[in-house]
């Protein structure tokens, strides 16, 4: 895990498709990219299976753009549709049984820690909503309340996807999906408010109808958790399939949720603030010069 | 036969807003090109899709409508596009990309 990794070894070069060596010569590794510059350098995510106009595969690319030091990242993911594009990318990547990534991770994260001492290698768990909240659950809040330095992202379809239209936690009151035709009993799992009471440094909702504001949240999470603690983002990922949404209109689905139920919230511990600030030169969390105090009549 | 996103150069070239590239789905399909659109004296370029790539959401056609408000991209039958560009076809550059365009389809 560092530049090196990406690099031919000597000899390959004329053996590599096209793809590697663009992204050998002009991908993010060992660069500072945003956003605002894709379509201008190639990207680490290569083609994969999931479906046409997916918004959680738009949150992935998003993602992987964001990640601050991609060279020295590292991926976990779980059963579900979101490793399908996880795993096609130029990021080493780890899977393992359905529910089990917040162990895999926490295990990951020390061991690394432990080889390479201060140096960051950013690990990043990327799951579905049932495997975060329903299957993985405990792994997750135990992860969490141990402090346990890495970034947790939930990719939130409210559904089951990968296995065609179970209700998760995350699913909303009253949905009616295909395997859950009496509409949903129970309310959303406050996922968010978990988070907080177990601990995290870091908590943000986002959904990706604002590709920078996804790159914002997920670079403090990811920064966050390389010193200071857990980090969660819980993030709306709809899925077209599931709950029909034709794939042009997956944007307006998208403003339409964040208005209803996925406004973006961020929460960040007072030591992340000071940590941001001090060691990346971040500049929102200093106090604001006192506002003038407006006569009284 | 299916859809795939065709950009019109001359559109887009006029506004170069950038937005459509952030919004699709798929990595590396909206590209983003300085020289084109040079020739008929547009200076900021314009955005293209590696058609290979393109899965046929339409999500780009929404964005460049609705947000960038200037309607430069449509769906076209893959086997209607005359030329396009394909991954084998972009070479990247420091801060840009280009393309020769060619037939999408064999055959
Ligand atoms: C132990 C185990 N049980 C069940 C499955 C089958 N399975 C695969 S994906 C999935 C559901 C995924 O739902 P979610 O985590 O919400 O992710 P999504 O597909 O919606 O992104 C299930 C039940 C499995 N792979 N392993
Ligand atoms: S089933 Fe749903 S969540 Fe899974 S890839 Fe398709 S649209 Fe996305
Ligand atoms: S959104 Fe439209 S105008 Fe903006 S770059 Fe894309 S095609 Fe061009
Ligand atoms: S149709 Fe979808 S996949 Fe194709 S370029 Fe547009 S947004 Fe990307």
């Amino acid at each position: 895990m560092s530049l090196d990794y990406v690099k031919f070894s000597n000899g390959f070069e004329k053996f590599m498709p096209k793809e590697y060596r663009d992204m050998v010569e002009h991908g993010p590794f060992g660069k500072k990219v945003s956003v605002s510059q894709v379509g201008s350098f190639k990207e680490v995510l290569e083609e994969h299976p999931m479906c046409a106009g997916c918004a959680m595969t738009l949150f992935i690319r998003l993602a992987m753009v964001a990640f601050p030091n991609p060279e020295d990242t590292i991926t976990v993911g779980t059963a579900g549709c979101g490793r399908l594009a996880i795993s096609q990318a130029a990021i080493p990547f780890v899977y393992g049984n359905y529910g089990d990534q917040n162990g895999v991770a926490s295990g990951l994260s020390r061991g690394l820690r432990l080889r390479f001492g201060d140096k960051p290698k950013d690990v990043v768990v990327m799951a579905g909503d049932g495997g975060t909240a329903d299957i993985g659950f405990q792994q997750v809040l135990h992860s969490w309340f141990r402090k346990e330095r890495f970034t947790t992202i939930m990719l939130d379809n409210e559904v089951y996807g990968n296995t065609g239209g179970q209700e998760s936690g995350m699913t909303n009151r009253g949905a009616v999906l295909k395997m859950a035709p009496l509409g949903k009993k129970f309310e959303k799992m406050d996922m968010v408010q978990m988070a907080k009471v177990a601990g995290c440094a870091y908590v943000a909702t986002v959904v990706p109808n604002n590709p920078r504001r996804v790159e914002s949240v997920i670079k403090k999470a990811v920064l966050i958790a390389r010193e200071v603690g857990s980090t969660y983002i819980q993030a709306y990922t709809s899925c077209n399939i599931e709950y029909a949404i034709p794939t042009d209109k997956v944007m307006e689905d998208a403003k339409a949720v964040e208005n209803d139920r996925y406004q973006f919230t961020e929460y960040v511990s007072e030591e992340a603030k000071q940590y941001l600030t001090e060691r990346y030169g971040y500049k929102e969390f200093l106090a604001k010069p006192a506002a003038a105090i407006p006569n009284k009549a | 036969m299916y859809l795939v996103a065709d950009i019109n150069v001359e559109i887009c070239a006029a506004k170069s807003c950038k937005l459509c590239t952030q919004y699709c789905p798929e990595a590396n399909t909206i590209l983003y090109s300085d020289e084109m659109g040079k020739d008929q004296g547009f200076k900021y370029g314009s955005a293209y899709v590696a058609v290979d790539r393109c899965k046929g959401c339409a999500q780009c056609v929404w964005v460049c409508d609705n947000m960038a408000k200037n309607n430069a991209i449509k769906m076209i039958m893959i086997d209607q596009l005359p030329k396009a560009a394909l991954t084998d076809n972009i070479t990247y550059g420091e801060k840009s990309t280009t393309a020769v365009l060619a037939s999408p389809v064999v055959g």
